[in-house]
C-alpha cells in the first residue's frame, strides 16, 4: 500500500515537474555550438568574433552558456535539420541538404566564394615543416600540392588550395617513415591524402597522429615530427622559430539553420549576437 | 598426475582472479594519483562547489555537473522504477506463461541493446518528441531522464522478478488462505517480502543511470552551467569527461581525470549501498 502510495507521489510530481515549467516562447533561438577546444568552434568563434574581454581584459569565448553542445557534427546536422528554431555550424565539407546555409553578409558559404575569399568565414588548413626536410617529405608535400593531391582534397569537400601540376613520381622514390601530426580537423584530409600517397609510392610510411594545431606545430619545432597538421595560421612566436606554414585547403563554416526557417541570409554581426546569446528570439533578426 | 593437472588448475584460476583485481587496482590508482593532485591544485572547494567551467581560462567548477548527474539519475528513477517494478509484478505474478516465453526475451533483448543505439534513438525520436509536446529544444533533463529511465528497465525488471520469485509461495497461499484476492495477496504479502530485493534493483538502476555516457550526452544539450528547469539542458559528469578528454591538455586533462574520481566515489557509494542491502536480505 506504502509502495502504491509512493508510486503514485512520484508520477504526481513528475507530471508537476514537465507542466510547471510552462511552454518556452514559440521563436526563442536555439543555439548549438561545438565543445570546448574544437577547432572548427575555435575558428568560428575567432573569425565572426564572437569573443570579448572579460573582468581580467583577457580575450575569451562569448558563446552563450545556454547553448547545447556536441562533440559531433553528425548530431548538430540532426538537431538543425529538427528543429525550426535551432541555429548551428558546420564545415562546408559537412554540409546536408537537411538543413539551409544562411549567407553571411550576402555571400552564399560554396567552394568559389571561400576559394574567392569572399565568405567571411573561412579558415586555412595548413601544414607546417622546419627547415630541414628529408626527401620523403618533400615528396609527399609535392603530392599534396599536385593536381592528384588537390583532387583528393576537394573529394572530400573542402576547397582546394591551388591549382596543382599533374604528380610525377620522382626517381629514385624516396622511401622510410614520415610522422604527420597536429589539428584533428585536417587528419581526415591527410589520411586520405597518405592513403592516395601510398599508392604512388609504396614504400614509404605515413604515420598520422591527431592531436591538435598547437601541439602539431610543437612536435614539428622539437624535431619529433617533420610536418605538422594546423588548422589556423602560424603565430609570430611560432614563426620566429624558424617555422613554415603551407596551405594545402581551404574550409569554410557555414552558419545552418532550419529548412522552413525563413531567413536566407545574415550579417557575420546578426550571427555573432546568435551565438552570443544577446538574441533571443528569431523575429530580432531582419532578414 | 590428476594431484598434478589440479595444481595447475588452481594456478590458472588464481592468476585470472589477480587480472581481475589488478584491474580495479590499478584504475583506482590511475585516477587517485593524476586527479587527487589536480583537486589539491585547483582547491577543493573551488572544484567541488564552482559553478563556473571554463576550461581555456583555468577554472574548472564540477558543481553544475554533479547536480546534472544527480537530476537525470533521479529523473530516470522516477520515470525506470514504477515502469520496471510494475513489470516485474507482472511477469512474476500475473502474466500467462504463452507470453512470459515472449516478455523475458524482449526485456534481455533490451538490456542488450548498445547505448549508442540508445543514443540514437533519443536524438531522433524523443528528441523531437519532448520539443513538440513540451516546447524548448528538446535536448533537456527531461529527455535524457526518459531515455534513461528505458535504460535502465532491464536491470530493475530482471532484479525485481528475481527478488519476488524468491518469496516462499506460503506467504501468497497463506494470504489467499485468509480470503484475499489474487491482487491483495501479491500487493501486500508478496511485494512487501520482496522490499529489500527491488530496493536492490532501483540502487543498481541508479548506478547504470549515472554511469551512462554515450547515449546522454546526444540527448542532454551538455551546458556547463547550473541546471535551470526540466524543459533544459544539463551536463553531466560522464558527458564532461566525454566531450571535452580529445582536446585536454595539462590541468584540463587532470580537471577531468579528477571528474572521473567524483564520478568512481558515486559508483562506489551505490555498489556500497547495494551490498548493504543484500546483507540486511540475509539477516
Amino acid at each position: 500500500m506504502k509502495r502504491g502510495l509512493w508510486i503514485l507521489t512520484a508520477a504526481a510530481l513528475l507530471l508537476v515537474g514537465m507542466t510547471g515549467c510552462g511552454r518556452e516562447p514559440k521563436d526563442l533561438v536555439n543555439v548549438v555550438s561545438r565543445e570546448d577546444g574544437s577547432g572548427t568552434r575555435g575558428a568560428f568563434v575567432e573569425l565572426l568574433g564572437i569573443q570579448g574581454p572579460d573582468e581580467q581584459g583577457e580575450k575569451i569565448d562569448q558563446t552563450t552558456l545556454e547553448a547545447v553542445i556536441t562533440n559531433s557534427t553528425s548530431v548538430m546536422l540532426t538537431l538543425v535539420a529538427g528543429d525550426q528554431n535551432a541555429v548551428g555550424y558546420v564545415s562546408l565539407g559537412s554540409l546536408s541538404e537537411h538543413v539551409k546555409a544562411l549567407a553571411i553578409d550576402g555571400v552564399p558559404p560554396t567552394i568559389q566564394s571561400v576559394k574567392g575569399g569572399t565568405y567571411p568565414v573561412a579558415r586555412p588548413f595548413n601544414i607546417v615543416t622546419g627547415d630541414a626536410l628529408i626527401p620523403l617529405a618533400q615528396d609527399f608535400i609535392r603530392f599534396i600540392l599536385s593536381g592528384q593531391g588537390q583532387a583528393v582534397v576537394e573529394a572530400n569537400g573542402y576547397v582546394s588550395a591551388l591549382e596543382g601540376q599533374a604528380f610525377a613520381p620522382a626517381t629514385p622514390q624516396p622511401e622510410g617513415k614520415l610522422a604527420v601530426s597536429g589539428s584533428s580537423s585536417v587528419t581526415p584530409v591527410m589520411e586520405k591524402l597518405a592513403e592516395a600517397y601510398g599508392k604512388q609510392n609504396p614504400g614509404a610510411t605515413i604515420e598520422i597522429q591527431q592531436s591538435d594545431s598547437t601541439t602539431g606545430i610543437n612536435t614539428v619545432a622539437e624535431g619529433i615530427s617533420h610536418i605538422g597538421m594546423a588548422s589556423r595560421n602560424l603565430k609570430e612566436s611560432e614563426s620566429q622559430k624558424g617555422l613554415k606554414a603551407t596551405v594545402i585547403a581551404l574550409d569554410g563554416i557555414a552558419v545552418i539553420v532550419h529548412n522552413d526557417n525563413p531567413l536566407t541570409e545574415i550579417t557575420a554581426e546578426q550571427a555573432a549576437d546568435l551565438f552570443r546569446g544577446s538574441t533571443l528570439f528569431w523575429s530580432q533578426v531582419q532578414g | 598426475m590428476v594431484k598434478k593437472k589440479e595444481a595447475i588448475m588452481h594456478v590458472v584460476i588464481l592468476i585470472s582472479t589477480c587480472v581481475c583485481i589488478v584491474a580495479v587496482l590499478l584504475i583506482c590508482l590511475f585516477l587517485l594519483m593524476s586527479g587527487v593532485p589536480a583537486i589539491a591544485k585547483i582547491g577543493p572547494f573551488r572544484f567541488f562547489a564552482g559553478t563556473v567551467w571554463r576550461p581555456d581560462h583555468e577554472i574548472f567548477g564540477i558543481l553544475p555537473m554533479i547536480l546534472g548527474s544527480l537530476y537525470v539519475t533521479a529523473g530516470a528513477i522516477l520515470v525506470g522504477v514504477p515502469i520496471g517494478v510494475l513489470t516485474a509484478i507482472y511477469m512474476a505474478r500475473f502474466c500467462p506463461p504463452a507470453l512470459y516465453r515472449i516478455l523475458h526475451p524482449a526485456v534481455s533483448l533490451l538490456a542488450g541493446i548498445p547505448s549508442v543505439v540508445y543514443g540514437f534513438f533519443g536524438l531522433m525520436v524523443l528528441v523531437p518528441l519532448t520539443r513538440n509536446l513540451f516546447g524548448g529544444n528538446g535536448s533537456s533533463i527531461l529527455t535524457a531522464s526518459l531515455l534513461l529511465g528505458i535504460m535502465i528497465l532491464p536491470t530493475i525488471i530482471s532484479v525485481s522478478e528475481a527478488s519476488l520469485r524468491a518469496v516462499p509461495q506460503s506467504y501468497y497461499e497463506g494470504s489467499l488462505a485468509m480470503g484475499a484476492t489474487h491482487e491483495e495477496s501479491v500487493f501486500r504479502a508478496v511485494v512487501p517480502a520482496a522490499k529489500s530485493g527491488i530496493l536492490s534493483a532501483v540502487v543498481l538502476g541508479i548506478g547504470r543511470a549515472v554511469g551512462e555516457t554515450m547515449a546522454v550526452v546526444m540527448v542532454a544539450g551538455n551546458q556547463a552551467r547550473l541546471p535551470t528547469g526540466v524543459l533544459r539542458g544539463v551536463r553531466t559528469l560522464t558527458a564532461n569527461i566525454v566531450l571535452e578528454m580529445g582536446y585536454a591538455a595539462d590541468l584540463h586533462r587532470e580537471a577531468l581525470i579528477a571528474t572521473g574520481v567524483v564520478l568512481f566515489v558515486f559508483i562506489l557509494l551505490t555498489n556500497l549501498l547495494f551490498s548493504l542491502l543484500k546483507r540486511g536480505r540475509k539477516e
